[in-house]
């Protein structure tokens, strides 16, 4: 008894401590005072999320607002997007060929490449990012997008390996082995019978790895060179001089938002494909 | 279509991990033929089967079909079609584009390997199922899909995995029915696994059986049913009565037996020699009530109805119940025996076989059942 009813305490503990700081982060995104503040309630607003695309003349006269660099913002946005552009697919399609190699391919090597691929998930992404840097620029690429890219796409590659593993996994071989047996080569088995079986998966990786190349910090910020990209720069503004802004807030609820979204979206589709 | 034969030379089967799966094996099976290969579970069937399909390559020995011979060649480029175990349709294609899926595989055109996929749906009697998914149909239409699906590639061999396994008893029979007329149709050679033995010996030609990686003897149904060659051929196939015994005299053909219930004789196919230790087999549809030849006087102890014929089961030997069991079937034509009566049994020495003694499929039975 005493030992449940420890347990549910600690269970809710957890949870605090874990919600609580989102909760009150959310709630001061709507408190009209900077740097942000649940306690010290000056009146609900929506001005920090409106940031984005209010005009100019209101930008202007707003006190906080107007020390901020919207247009920056915007560009380091674009560049996240380009960025993710190129990571996902090239994640997408490396961490396929991993996934293939290590659940098609039994070979003794399987362990260890198991380890290779993923260890970059595991190393801390400061080295990711300097040794990509350092890498490039041996081969004469500064620093920028592109060496981001490369440094995101070492560790990015590996959620889509695990969770494509995960579901080529659970496909009976007989599938493959039927198409195989009916004449099909072995690519057309992997366009016509694997491929279309991993579709569900692809797509929820993909999802996944954009979001794990938007909001990726540090690994980004070891191989940036010069550029910005949308984690980058609201580390910049988190470093104001005068506190950070609430609409660091907003930006942080709006993205609690999507990946809300996105887990609801993917709960459903699992439950849809589970009734066929 | 036109079936080939297919010839095993010297096959012999290792996996990787050292498991020797099937011992050497030496096996002609003619064009056209409805072969059986029927053991039980474990003995190696799926493995000879991958071998002829090219999944496995044999550790020795050649595979030949149509007299050309395998070796090199992948499943994909092998005159055979193989229906596995659990089917393995497609799950994301429509009924048709399982079905066409072979003739995609070779570059069919898709109005034409359509208009074929639907004429080999038409003769498994489901034309009008052609737009639904597999998960759509009944566990016999899905079945049906998996022959249409494998004769669409107009292999020369079809290779069936236990392909009614999974269908309830009724739909079972149906199928077997079924797939001969298919078989006889189209003339297509037919290498058939299965451990039911029912299934083995009304569909085919001829039977293989198989235990522990060795095909022991290969026959028709008749053959091996009513000539076993092995201990484990003849009480895996049917029921038998079997007493241990010993040789204590031979004659031509024929053999006598000292077992702990008398002295019997019985065809010695075999040839055993005086002093070898034997097994003594006699289906209980030869075991005759009061016939003076071979007697042994028994207690009956149960009585099954079976329906079309009666099953007899009796205790034979000194103490009761601890003594040797013998069943007995006879036509269900007579009265009505009492439980505990006193009998004499007796059985024709023609109707009876001494084998060496050997392995047994003692649970036979019971693993055919499953
Ligand atoms: N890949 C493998 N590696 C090692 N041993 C294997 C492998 N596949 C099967 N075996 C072994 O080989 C033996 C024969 O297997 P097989 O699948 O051919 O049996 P089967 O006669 O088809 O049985 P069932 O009726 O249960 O399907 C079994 O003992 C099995 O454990
Ligand atoms: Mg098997």
């Amino acid at each position: 008894m005493t030992s449940d009813r420890l347990l549910t305490a600690f269970t809710w503990t957890f949870l605090a401590f874990m919600f609580a700081p989102l909760a009150l982060m959310i709630v001061a995104s709507f408190n009209d005072v900077s740097p942000p503040s649940v306690t010290d309630w000056r009146g609900f607003t929506f001005k920090w999320y409106e940031f984005f695309w209010m005009d100019e003349a209101r930008l202007r006269a707003d006190p906080v607002l107007r020390t901020l660099d919207r247009e920056r913002f915007y560009g380091c946005m674009g560049n996240s997007v380009q960025v993710a552009a190129v990571v996902v697919p090239l994640a997408l399609v490396l961490g396929l060929a991993g996934a293939v190699m290590l659940t098609r391919w039994q070979s003794r090597a399987n362990g260890l490449l198991w380890w290779v691929l993923l260890s970059p998930m595991l190393a801390p992404g400061v080295i990711l990012g300097l040794s990509a840097l350092v890498f490039w620029n041996r081969l004469g690429v500064d620093a920028g997008l592109f060496t981001i890219m490369m440094a995101q796409v070492t560790f990015v590659a590996g959620y889509p390996m695990l969770m494509l593993m995960a579901r080529l996994q659970r496909q009976p071989p007989e599938l493959e082995e039927a198409a195989l047996d009916l004449g099909a080569g072995p690519f057309r088995v992997f366009r016509r019978i694997t491929l279309p079986y991993l579709a569900p998966a692809l797509a929820s990786a993909a999802v996944i790895c954009a979001l794990a190349s938007v909001e990726n910090y540090n690994t980004t910020m070891f191989a940036k060179g010069g550029a910005c990209t949308f984690a980058t720069e609201i580390g910049a503004m988190a470093r104001n001089a005068n506190g950070h802004p609430p609409v660091i807030n907003a930006v942080g609820t709006i993205i609690i938002l999507v990946t809300v979204a996105f887990a609801l979206a993917g709960a459903l589709t699992r439950k849809r494909e589970a009734r066929v | 279509m036109r079936g080939q034969d297919v010839v095993l030379d010297g096959v012999e089967i290792t996996y990787p991990n050292g498991f020797r799966a099937v011992e050497r094996t030496d096996l002609t099976i003619a064009a056209g033929e409805f072969f059986s290969i029927l053991g039980p579970s474990g003995c190696g069937k799926t493995t000879l089967l991958r071998a002829v399909s090219g999944f496995v390559t044999p550790s020795s020995g050649r595979v030949l079909i149509g007299g050309a011979d395998q070796a090199g060649k992948g499943p994909n480029a092998r005159p055979t079609a193989l229906i596995f175990q659990n089917l393995a349709l497609f799950p994301l294609m429509s009924v048709r584009d399982n079905v066409a899926f072979g003739l995609e595989a070779r570059g069919v055109a898709r109005r034409e390997r359509h208009a074929r996929a639907e004429e080999l749906l038409a003769l498994v009697a489901l034309a009008d199922q052609a737009d639904k998914k597999p998960t759509e149909l009944s566990g016999g239409q899905r079945q049906r899909v998996a022959i249409a699906r494998a004769l669409a590639v107009e292999p020369a061999v079809l290779l069936l995995d236990e392909p009614l396994s999974a269908l309830d008893l009724k739909l079972r029979s149906h199928m077997r029915a079924e797939l001969r007329a298919i078989q006889k149709q189209t003339g297509v050679t037919f290498i058939y696994i299965t451990h039911d033995q029912g299934e083995a010996l009304t569909m085919s030609d001829r039977v293989a059986v198989m235990n522990k990686g060795r095909i022991e003897q290969v026959g028709t149904g008749d053959a091996i049913y009513s000539a076993p060659e092995t201990a484990f051929a003849a009480t895996f196939v049917g029921e038998v009565n079997r007493i241990a015994g010993r040789v204590v005299a031979v004659e031509p053909e024929y053999a006598r037996v000292e077992t702990p219930l008398g002295v019997f004789r019985a065809r010695n196919p075999r040839g055993l020699a005086v002093g070898a230790v034997a097994w003594l087999f006699v289906r209980p549809e030869a075991m005759q009530i009061g016939l003076d030849e071979n007697a042994i006087p028994a207690t009956l102890q149960r009585r099954d109805l079976e329906g079309p014929f009666v099953a007899l089961h009796f205790s034979a030997g000194t103490e009761a119940g601890m003594g040797q069991a013998l069943s007995l079937h006879r036509t269900n034509m007579g009265g009505i025996e009492v439980i505990g009566t006193e009998m004499r049994l007796g059985f024709r020495a023609a109707d009876a076989l001494v084998l060496p003694e050997g392995a047994l499929a003692e649970t036979g039975q019971e693993l055919a059942a499953q």
